[in-house]
């Protein structure tokens, strides 16, 4: 080998290699010091098995191959590996497969300080990264703890409401829980899914402003009555709206619109279509599904498929349509929310 | 002697170094250095009669810059994905792991080992992680190497499941 190649070798602490055939390799530089104690004493320079001396060449020399058989002069590396030295220490080393001069040849690089700097970078790197993700857990935790509370004083909140009319605490839980189901279907995004699980049991909240002889009523309700029963949706509104919290803000948009009709029949603004926000297009469909199939103190509860037939009856009139059916397509999911929240204690959310 | 290949996989800072420094030199440090490429060892034993030598390879945690070469997982005869229980996104990272291996290399036999048992109180695995483990079929054990809890025992569940596999 030239001298000059050969100086080059040793100055990158590097050992040259040239093929033989799959399993045996020459020695074509010196032999660097760090490489003697894996070679072993039986073999020769000229005959060594590389695989046997590196078990982690086992997973390079197929590409290594591929690599020799097309000829390419640029190398193929493969990748850092650690042996132990004859004295115990770590000893860095990456493979290079290239074609030079007609022949085969796999250089074995010593890495050294390369790789020392490369695992101090990495270390840098992975110490930030494990800082950073545990104070995304706290954050992720902390948010999580204050949206439950949000959530509990919201269930508490509306529980005042369900003290002066019939609405039991479980038909808002479920509320909340039928429109998070929707909110979901729509790929909304997780904070907006949560919001409207909080913010739709609120609907009904300015009924608090209703006078108990007009709530309480058993009877139909007089024109005024009605004209005044149906402020609950603009006081709601008021108590909740300008709180400049997005649960809040979504709560208030709830309770203004959730008598807003899809064919503008609805009050207090007789919007139309789409001029109603979804979230109260979502709540509305949810509050009647829940209600029929209840039972309560003025009427008994009507089995789902007479629901369903009835509520198909007001899509495109009283509902929009599209979100209706996918209600419908939901309806498993509904069915399940419903049998499983009907006690009180489901109300609470567990707030560690 | 029956020489078998056996891969560590997992997100970094895991511990699969500190599991295998406690299978193989009964050592253990807090301190934690990042592996950079792989490092092979190697543990004799008996099993079941038979001499066996354990190649167990420590290959590089996956994070954002560092993923693994599916070149490393050739002949490897059984896996182990380790999970960190005080770690929720590495569950992720354990499960998209196991997929890729699955794609690349197919059915072996696997462990999930959700390490760092001593801290048992931290742990943050939620039950859709834990369903999403055991929904894979195979074994999940806890482990401590800290503590030298199960760790023994994983290789040598491991290494019984790729004898029944492979014989």
């Amino acid at each position: 080998m030239d001298k000059l190649l050969s100086a080059i070798y040793q100055s990158l602490d590097m050992a040259v290699f040239i093929r033989k055939d799959a399993e045996q390799f020459t020695l074509y530089s010196s032999t660097p010091e760090w490489l003697v104690f894996f070679l072993g004493k039986s073999t020769s320079p000229q005959d060594c098995n590389l695989t046997d001396a590196f078990p982690y060449l086992t997973c390079f020399m197929d590409d290594a191959a591929t690599h020799w058989q097309t000829r390419q002069t640029f190398p193929l590396t493969s990748g850092p590996w650690v042996e132990i030295n004859e004295v115990g220490h770590e000893l860095a080393l990456e493979a290079s497969a290239l074609w030079v001069n007609d022949q085969p040849v796999l250089l074995l690089q010593h890495l050294g300080e390369k790789y020392r700097q490369e695992v101090s970078r990495l270390q840098q790197v992975r110490d930030g990264l494990l800082t950073q993700e545990k104070l995304e857990h706290e954050i992720q935790s902390r948010t999580l703890k204050i949206r439950q509370r949000e959530e509990e004083i919201a269930i508490r909140l509306v529980s005042v409401t369900s003290y002066r009319d019939e609405e039991t605490g479980a038909h808002v839980r479920r509320i909340g829980l039928y429109s998070a189901a929707m909110a979901k279907a729509l790929n909304w995004p997780t904070q907006r899914i949560d919001d409207i699980r909080i913010a739709a049991p609120m609907h009904d909240l300015g009924k608090i402003g209703i006078p108990d002889r007009i709530l309480l009523k058993k009877g139909k309700l007089t024109e005024t009555e009605f004209s005044i029963m149906k402020r609950h949706t603009e006081i709601g509104a008021k108590m909740l709206q300008n709180a400049n919290i997005p649960v809040l803000d979504m709560a208030a948009e709830i309770a203004l619109n959730h008598h807003e009709k899809w064919d503008g029949s609805g009050y207090p603004r007789e919007l139309r279509g789409e001029e109603i926000p979804i979230t109260a297009r979502i709540t509305t469909i949810v509050d009647i599904y829940d209600a029929l199939v209840h039972e309560r103190v003025y009427k008994k509860a009507m089995c789902e498929k007479d629901a369903v037939e009835l509520m198909s009856s007001m899509a495109g009139s009283h509902l929009d349509p599209e979100l209706f059916a996918l209600f419908m397509e939901l309806l498993p999911v509904m069915r399940r929310i419903r049998t499983e929240v009907h006690e009180i204690e489901d109300l609470l959310v567990s707030c560690v | 002697m029956i020489q078998k290949k056996i891969c560590m996989l997992g997100a970094f800072s895991v511990g699969k170094t500190s599991l295998i420094q406690r299978y193989v030199s009964s050592i253990f440090s807090d301190k934690y250095l990042t592996t950079v490429g792989v490092k092979i060892d190697k543990k004799a034993l008996k099993f079941n009669g038979k001499d066996i030598n354990l190649m167990i390879w420590d290959i590089a945690g996956e994070d954002d810059f560092t993923s693994i070469r599916t070149a490393y997982l050739r002949g490897m005869a059984g896996y182990i994905i380790v999970i960190d229980g005080t770690r929720p996104n590495t569950c992720d990272t354990a499960l998209s792991i196991h997929q890729m291996v699955r794609e690349t290399i197919g059915e072996l036999p696997a462990i999930f080992a959700i390490n760092k048992a001593d801290l048992k109180s931290d742990w943050q695995l939620d039950a859709r992680q834990l369903n999403k483990l055991k929904l894979s079929g195979c074994p999940i054990l806890e482990t401590s190497a800290k503590h030298d809890l199960g760790v023994e025992g994983m290789f040598l569940h491991l290494t019984e499941r790729m004898e029944v596999q492979h014989g």
